[in-house]
Parts: C-alpha cells; structure tokens; sequence
C-alpha cells in the first residue's frame, strides 16, 4: 500500500469537496486523513492523505481534470512519512 | 460563437427580461436552433419563453430519447446538442444519456429545471439533488443560485463541454431563477487553455517511428472529436503506415486505404487484432486501451513500444506506459510529426496487405434464411455518400461494425463506451435534425428497439424520413451468444420471442414498414426502405443460430480469436 499527501487549490464552490471525493474513491484511492480550508481569495484548500496500490498520477490526473480545481500537489508519497502525519 | 448571432446578442444588450427568456438567448447566442426535451412542472418557465421563439424544440416521449438526440445531433454535426427536462423525474431519465456522452466524449449541454431555491432541501414535490447526481455523469455541472450567475453559467457551460475533451454538462435551474428578471449582458468569455506539444515530444516520436520495422496506427473517436480526420488521412498518405480503428474511430479511414485492416478488439477482424500483436511500434491516435479494445491488457502489442497522441492528458499511461506521450492537439500534432517523413515499410506493408487477403470477410452463405453480416454490406454498398448510420447495442452493433463502411466518423453513431442499448432510435432522430439532407439510418435489434420505443412518435410528429433496419432474431443475441459459449447454454432471460409485430406497430405510428426473411427479398427490401420517401420500418427475421465472429473471450489475448463455430443454415 502506497499513502501520498495531497495539496489541492479549489475553486470556492458548494459542492467542490463532493466532486473530489467521489474521484478519489472511485479511481481506488482510500481517504486516511482529510482538512479543508476555505480562504480569502474565493479559493479553498484541501489537503489529503490518501491511501491505494494504485500510482498516484492515475489519481492527480483526474482531479486535475475537475474544472473548479485550480491545482493539486503531491507533496509527499513516502510510506514512513504519511504514517509520522497521519498520528501527529 | 457564430457571427450574427453574437450580433443579435448584442443588439438587446442591457434589456430586462426573465431568466428563462435569457435561458433561449444564451442558446440563440451559441448557434442552437434545435432542442431536444420534455416539459414538466420546475422547467415550465423556459418552456413558457421557448414558445414562439426562434429556437425549435422537438418533443421526445422520454427524456432518454431527448437526450440521445441531443447526443446523435453532436455525434453527426459536431455541434453540441442541447436537452431539456425538469425537476425530479425529468432529471433522473437523464442520467444514462448523460453517461453515454461521458464515456463517449460527446458535447451535450442539459438544462434542467429545478423546484425553487426557497425550498431546495425540503423533500420538495419532484425534487431531488441533481446537482449531487450529475458529479458520476457529466463532465461538469452547475446548479444556478441566483439569476446573475444565469448567463455566464450558460456560456460556460457551452464552452467547458465542447472544449478539451468534450463532454457532457448539466445546468441545474431553480424555478424562482427562471422568473427572477435580469439584464442580459454578454459575459466576457475566459479562454481555455489547451495542452500543447513540445518539439521534444516530437523529435522522440519521430525517432521512435525512424527506428521502427513494424509500426501500427490504433485509431479512435478522439480523431473525429478533434476534426483531425483529414490530418490523419494526410499522415497515412505520407507515412504508409497500416491502421486499424476502434469502434468510435471507425470512419476516420476510409475502406480502401492502404494497410487499413478495419476495426480491432473483441469482435475486430483477424488481421486487425493479429497486425497489432505483431508490431513493434504502435501509435495510439485519440484512444484509450478500453478493455474491448485490448483484450488482456499485458499481452496487448506485447513487444511495441507506444507513442500516445491525445488531448486528454489523464488518458496517458492511465492503463498502458507509454514511452512518448503527448498531450494535445492532434490537428497540429500529426502535421508536425510526419514533416520530412518519407516510407520507409515495404516489408512490413507486403505483410499487412498478405493478411488483408487472407482473412477479408466472407459473405457467400448456403441457405434460405438472411445473413446479416452480407445484408449490412449490401446496404453499405447502397448507401448515398452523405448518410448516417446509427446503431444500437449487441450483435447487430458488431456486425455494423463489421460489415459496414462509413466515409467519416460522424456517420457512424454507436453508443461505444456506455455500450447503451436504446440509443439507435433518438440518435437517429438527433442525426436526422443536425443533417436534413442525409440519409439517416437505425439499425437495431429486437432488444434494443423496445428500450426507446416511444421515440416511433417523435418520428411521427415531424415526418422525419428516419430508416429503421430492425434485425430480429427473437434473442437477447449478444447475451445468448456468452450463454452459449461461457455459461454451459443455460438460457437465462434472453429469450424474446414474445416480441410484439413490428411492422403493425410501426403502422400505428403511420410508419410504412414489410416483414422480410428470405435472402432472396434483401435486394428488394432495402431499395424499398431506401426509397421511400418517409420513415419506413424493414423488419428483417434472421436465424437465432447466427453469432459474431470472431470473438475475443474475456480474459484472452487478442491474437486468441474463436472463430466461427455457427451451425450452417
């Protein structure tokens, strides 16, 4: 199993954390930890720590793909490192 | 936008007018003169606005139908097709059209009324969260809050659907937004970014192409999406590299190209499926290693290494790792990557043309009864050059695949990724609408005719010269075909021979239509459905015996074709 850390940039829109979701799960990725942001500038942020067997670019990919996401990250995809964030 | 209408549009900047009438100027602004829909209690507003406006409206008897004709007037023009429906009900019949487009990448606007804002959350009379249903089937949707955000909602969603990879988008109206007045600005339109090829990419595709001795082209609809069908034409011409298309790609090359061996995959032809086994370079043209096309994925072009043209960049190395990727416009890439390229093939041309002649189709069948497969070619060889044909799904979908040729994609409509049976009939009627002048026919089976049956009245109501080819087997043919060969014949549902007289039912429609069952009356019969001037219904009887060959089983590798094993009849 693979974790890696997400750091998205969205368009500030009621349903905008469905539509990731939904994509996450259903490209086979498991939600491990999840925060969210709305910010000043009309943009939020979401971060995620995802877990999957599957590469991260099959994930990335396709949020990118979404039309209110304005960017996505992968900040990390260690396996020690998701586990130290995870607990913290 | 279409000049003209961005004059009209224009011309009444600064006017008060209802949102639902801004709804039908929007549209008239983005060169729709045609929607496909069903009114109902949230949407009656823009129903209101649409009546005695310039915008014609073709009332379907399902919002399925509605919106696959929406889905056949894109796939044949190219143009996005619009839908409408309303709350609740209205919507939800929208679902597995909207997924059809998904799949298929076909730009469809839906607009559908919803219960007014002051109530959204309440269980409402015909409300349900479209919005929340739309995320697994559209591209993109939008639920309007306020009636300032109704014009530049619109324009977007126009612009996200067609732009990019198309595809389907739903705008979600609240009645109170529809009545809310507004002045109609024309929103300043931000635009789209599309990926763009590097001469890197290029230079290593081409190095690629220089070192290959057996080098493929996979074709999809991607090539027909991007308008890139003449630039794909080109790139043969120039390179003399052999192809083969998939199920959507089919058109894009015409029959009598050189090294084109025709469709590939679980019902592709021989020489298709074993030509892409053997090569050592495969150059993937606007497709994406669907399952049906590669059969098992780690066997499929085993020993090729792959160059992968596409604009959606999330379909690069999604299934297969590609080693040059390129993300972009196919009009411009082809060009530029086929510069200075001279041919260079000849063996491997000798050998693609050698198989060609040893596995072309055969339709010389002993026997009475009608064989589809050589009444579909027939019917091609007497198709005019400007026609559509639109198919449903299963056996006879293949055999179209097959056996018949189109001169461009968009005269090939068939629900490919969704695999939808019911979408012959309304894509017809969509393709019939976006293309007066050609010559439109459905050819379905008896399953799937039944699904979008009430669209006989859409039919009926405009005149509208639609051809229906109903192939009748009296069978579930495709699902009978995996009984017999994987399920031990254990027959499970797919018996229908309880299916209703076609041609008396068509009658009561006041569609024309004969019963046909010999092979002896194919000649005659598709001259007189060809010629008559109206809609007309020719319902063919064939023998349930008759399967589609070849057949990738699930799980084997495409060069593991079954072949025929039908009795002779």
């Amino acid at each position: 199993m693979n974790n890696y850390s997400l750091a998205l940039n969205v368009q500030q829109r009621p349903e905008v954390l469905e539509r990731v979701l939904r994509v996450a799960r259903h490209r086979g990725f498991k939600i491990a930890n999840l925060s969210m942001q709305l910010n000043s500038n009309n943009s939020t942020s979401i971060d995620m720590l995802v877990e999957s067997e599957r590469e991260i670019g099959l994930l990335t990919n396709q949020i990118n793909k979404l039309i209110d996401v304005i960017d996505c990250r992968v900040l990390f995809s260690d396996p020690s490192a998701a586990l130290v964030k995870q607990k913290g | 936008m279409e000049q003209g209408q961005e004059g009209a549009a224009q011309m009444e900047q600064g006017q008060t007018i209802r949102g639902a009438d801004a709804v039908i100027k929007a549209l008239a602004a983005h060169g729709v003169t045609t929607v496909f829909g069903y009114p109902g209690g949230a949407i009656m507003p823009i129903y209101d606005a649409l009546y005695g406006s310039p915008v014609e409206h073709l009332l379907s008897r399902h919002e399925q139908g509605a919106a696959f004709a929406a889905v056949g007037y894109a796939r044949a023009s190219g143009k996005t097709g619009v839908c409408f429906a309303t709350s609740g009900p209205g919507a939800t019949n929208l679902v597995t059209s909207l997924a059809d487009a998904l799949l298929d990448s076909v730009p469809v606007v839906a607009i559908t009324g919803q219960v007014s804002t002051a109530v959204i959350g309440t269980d409402a009379f015909q409300e349900i969260d479209v919005l929340g249903m739309s995320l697994s089937c559209t591209k993109h949707s939008f639920m309007v809050s306020h009636v300032d955000e109704l014009v530049p909602t619109l324009y977007k969603a126009f612009e996200v659907a067609a732009s990019g990879r198309p595809g389907p988008v739903l705008v979600d109206i609240p009645k109170d937004v529809q009545i809310a007045m507004l002045e109609y600005k024309t929103p300043l339109q931000a635009i789209s970014t599309e990926p763009e090829h590097t001469s890197e990419q290029l230079n290593d595709a081409r190095a690629l192409i220089e070192q290959a001795k057996q080098p493929m082209l996979y074709v999809g609809g991607g090539v027909g999406m991007a308008s890139a069908v003449e630039q794909l034409r080109d790139f043969i011409k120039v390179t003399g590299i052999p192809s083969v298309a998939t199920l959507k790609g089919l058109g894009s090359i015409t029959i009598d190209t050189p090294g084109y061996l025709g469709m590939l995959g679980m019902h592709g032809s021989k020489a298709a499926n074993l030509a892409v086994q053997e090569c050592d370079l495969l150059i993937v043209v606007g497709a994406r290693f669907d399952d049906r096309v590669t059969g098992r994925l780690a066997s499929f072009a085993e020993n090729a290494k792959v160059i992968h043209l596409d604009i959606d960049a999330a379909e690069l190395g999604k299934l297969r790792l590609p080693e040059v990727a390129i993300a972009g416009d196919l009009r411009q890439i082809l060009p530029a990557l086929s510069q200075n390229m001279g041919q260079q093939f000849a063996a491997w041309q000798a050998k693609i043309e050698h198989m060609k002649q040893e596995h072309q189709w055969r339709y010389d069948r002993p026997g009475e009864l009608i064989y589809a497969p050589a009444m579909l070619n027939r019917l091609a060889q007497k198709l005019p050059k400007n026609s559509v044909v639109a198919c449903d799904v299963g056996q006879h979908q293949m055999w179209v695949a097959q056996h018949m040729f189109f001169n461009r994609p968009e005269d090939h409509l068939s629900s490919a990724g969704l695999g939808t049976m019911g979408f012959g009939l309304p894509a017809a009627i969509g393709a019939k609408v976006a293309r007066p002048d050609a010559t439109v026919v459905t050819v379905s089976g008896d399953g799937s005719f039944m699904m979008n049956v009430q669209e006989l009245t859409t039919i009926k109501r405009k005149r509208l010269p639609v051809k229906i080819l109903l192939i009748d087997n009296q069978k579930l043919g495709m699902v009978k075909q995996w009984q017999q060969l994987f399920f031990e014949e254990r027959y499970s549902e797919t018996d229908l021979s309880d299916n209703p007289d076609f041609v008396k039912m068509a009658s009561a429609f006041e569609i024309p239509g004969r019963n046909i069952f010999k092979a002896s009356e194919v000649e005659a019969g598709l001259d007189e459905m060809l010629n008559s001037e109206g809609p007309f219904l020719l319902h063919v009887s064939i023998d349930d015996a008759h399967n589609v060959w070849p057949l990738v089983p699930p799980g084997a590798s495409n060069q593991d074709m079954m072949e025929e094993m039908d009795k002779q009849t």
